[in-house]
């Protein structure tokens, strides 16, 4: 009786592993990875998109089969904007759930602590939506070597900005500019360094810089001092609620100029909370939802029939994250004994991959950054983006 | 200017009247009350949640809203204040348990998210929100060159309004006569028939009552309602408007409340943008070394 029922075991283990061999050699194996986002607080706007972008591609790959055989098992943690948090828990994905590979986080602000961990403890880590300036190649800020496993698939406001200046200087040719800028936080003073550093080359006089602290409720005086002085432009470098409010103001104050801004601008949640007040407002992106080449008609379609809703930005960066890390790892020949020795592996195979995302054909610079189109688009005044300019990678 | 003068009695009334609960507790107990800034808070997130949530208006909402702040004055009194008195801890025992319950107040809300047990009060994290146009109407005038929006200007005659009529209670009634009998000398006023406990009582939940309301018009007027409103926005300056005023005295707190919207203001226009947050330390400072008692505090002597 004994020898059946090993035999019989036997017979279930060689059925197991033969279906198990036919999906792939990795089958059962699990790669994990950890994203790191602001689901809530000053990134909240932007966190939960790059979340459901990345959900939906687990939910693909998982179901195409994984990657070789192996699924991909995502965690999103929420560092709630708050940077201590960011780095506690990188420091939890990669020490004690031993995550393959880390994502994010959310905000700039929050990489300065989070990367040079991940780098620290040769974790490959993927920023989806950090823009600051020395993210990559150089994530010991300010120490400027080059980091191995940091990445970002999110495009720099270095590229970013200065192009959505450029492009509306041709069109109408401003004069004056002021500059609102949220003095405390990263992501927002590298953008107001990056307005001083280009207006000039376009003719903008900046008649004042702005200075206030993101978590100041009571921005009116702040507006009200802007638009007192009448330019033509007014630049927003500031994140989370913070656009939409000053445009609410500075139009319920009765200015009528220009709103350019960053990457800040580039979420339906902002341009929803804008509203009528937000309509015309210019900002780069690194995505844009009309694009009809497959790899985005087909990731809108499916991010529609999941959510219920459009993507935005953040979403096609979260999403393309996940792409990009299921390429590499299929690639890497990852041995799921050697934990240290796949996270090297992946590493480099990561500075390999090329293949097609909703943001364009997919590859990294050898500085690790991206290198693609930039989309100039305006808010509609209804929560939603048009596109205005395209300028091709150059 | 003129502009800017209106932001400052803006923004100076919600000083004001977040202060003068602030220094009530003061006066009366010789304790800063450091949850005032937490019950603040939770008069505006959940005056947010009853409008947004549960689909109360907004006038019922605001009722609900101080209500429950004002109850959150009973609880500081029962779990933070009350036991230490009874053990005759320190001053500074209160100040530590108080700064407590904000903290577990500003948690809960934070926690707040769908499908978690704090749902029924908060479901958007440490996110900010704002209300919706359609719940609080807020209609924007263009006079004279300044822009006035009806949740703003509402906010001066509801501020005065109260500062006044807690005035004329302090001053003039029964119960104004026992608050400041208790502030004088609580033993004396024991001794003379006069139930301490209850007086306290009273003087929390009016406080907290005062401090609820001004973080539901703030959030309205502001259009900024996240768990970290209190914090960031009014416990420092509080504290600053207090010092400024005469730390105990009401009139001070409202006094200082217009002034600390004033200088925040001149120092925007004058110094820079960036000195704004920074300015009411600075007042704070130069009051503490010029005049220790405040514009409106009375030179305290030392008994021996």
């Amino acid at each position: 009786m004994k020898g059946v029922r090993l035999v019989s075991l036997l017979a279930a283990a060689i059925l197991i592993a033969a279906c198990g061999s036919s999906t792939g050699s990795s089958s059962g194996k699990v790669i994990k990875l950890g994203a790191i986002l602001s689901i809530t607080g000053a990134g909240g706007v932007y966190g939960p998109q790059s979340r459901d972008g990345m959900k939906l591609a687990e939910k693909q790959i998982n179901a195409a089969g994984g990657v070789n055989g192996a699924k991909i098992q995502l965690t999103i943690n929420d560092d709630a904007s708050d940077k201590a948090q960011a780095s506690q828990l990188a420091q939890k994905l990669i020490q004690q759930e031993q995550d393959l590979a880390l994502l994010g986080p959310t905000l700039s602000n929050s990489a300065v602590g989070a990367h040079p961990l991940a780098e620290g403890l040769k974790t490959p880590i993927l920023a989806v939506s950090t823009t600051g300036i020395h993210i990559v190649p150089d994530c010991n800020f300010p120490a400027t070597a080059p980091c191995k496993y940091v990445f970002r698939d999110s495009l720099g406001e270095e590229t970013a900005i200065p192009a959505n200046i450029k492009s509306y200087a041709e069109d109408s040719h401003p004069k004056t500019g002021v500059l609102l800028v949220a003095q405390d936080d990263k992501f927002s003073s590298d953008g107001g360094q990056i307005v001083q550093n280009t207006v000039a080359k376009y003719n903008i006089n900046l008649l004042k810089t702005i200075k206030f602290n993101k978590a100041e409720a009571d921005l009116s005086p702040y507006v009200t001092q802007a638009v007192q002085l009448k330019p033509d432009v007014i630049f927003i470098t500031s994140l989370g609620g913070i656009p939409a409010k000053i445009m609410t103001e500075a139009r319920k104050q009765n200015w009528t100029g220009q709103f350019l801004g960053g990457n800040g601008f580039n979420t339906s949640t902002v341009s929803t909370q804008a509203g009528a007040s937000g309509k015309g407002a210019r900002s780069a992106s690194a995505w844009y939802l009309g694009n009809t080449f497959p790899s985005n008609a087909d990731f809108v379609t499916a991010f529609k029939a999941e959510f219920n809703k459009d993507p935005d930005q953040f979403s096609a960066q979260g999403y393309s994250a996940i792409k990009i890390l299921a390429d590499a790892a299929g690639r890497a020949n990852l041995s799921f004994s050697d934990l240290a020795g796949d996270r090297e592996k992946l590493r480099a195979a990561m500075e390999t991959v090329d293949i097609q995302t909703p943001l364009g054909p997919f590859q990294f610079t050898a500085s690790h950054d991206v290198k693609q189109t930039v989309w100039i688009i305006a808010m509609d005044g209804q929560g939603g983006f048009s596109l205005v300019h395209e300028i091709k990678a150059s | 200017m003129g502009q800017q003068l209106l932001n400052a009695i803006f923004i100076g009334s919600i000083y004001a009247l977040f202060a003068v609960g602030y220094t009530l507790v003061f006066g009366i107990l010789d304790i800063l009350n450091l949850a005032h800034s937490a019950v603040f808070m939770l008069g505006a997130a959940l005056t947010y949640s009853l409008v947004v949530n549960h689909g109360q208006s907004f006038l019922v909402a605001c009722v609900l809203g101080v209500a429950v702040a004002a109850l959150m004055g009973l609880v500081i009194e029962h779990v933070c204040l009350r036991p230490l008195r009874r053990r005759h801890a320190p001053p500074i025992a209160a100040l530590i348990s108080t700064i407590g319950l904000a903290l577990v107040i500003v948690a809960a809300i934070e926690q707040g998210r769908p499908d978690t047990i704090f749902s029924w009060l908060w479901v958007d994290g440490a996110n900010s929100v704002s209300f919706p146009a359609s719940a609080v109407p807020n209609p924007t005038w263009h006079v004279a060159g300044l822009t006035l929006e009806a949740s703003k200007v509402a906010i001066i005659p509801i501020s005065i309004f109260l500062m006044l009529v807690l005035g004329f209670v302090m001053r003039y009634t029964q119960v104004g006569r026992g608050l400041r009998a208790v502030a004088e000398n609580p033993r004396a006023a024991q001794l003379m028939g006069l139930n301490v406990d209850r007086m306290i009582s009273l003087t929390l939940i009016i406080s907290s009552a005062l401090g609820g309301l001004a973080g539901i018009l703030f959030g309205v007027a502001l259009g900024d309602i996240s768990p970290y409103i209190g914090r960031d926005n009014v416990e420092v300056r509080g504290l600053a408007v207090i010092v400024l005023g005469g730390m105990g005295s009401i009139p001070g707190a409202v006094a200082g409340g217009y002034l600390l919207g004033l200088i925040e203001v001149i120092a925007l226009v004058t110094i820079g943008s960036n000195a704004r947050a920074g300015v009411a330390f600075a007042a704070l400072f130069l009051m503490l070394v010029l005049r220790p008692q405040g514009l409106f505090g009375a030179q305290v002597r030392e008994k021996v």
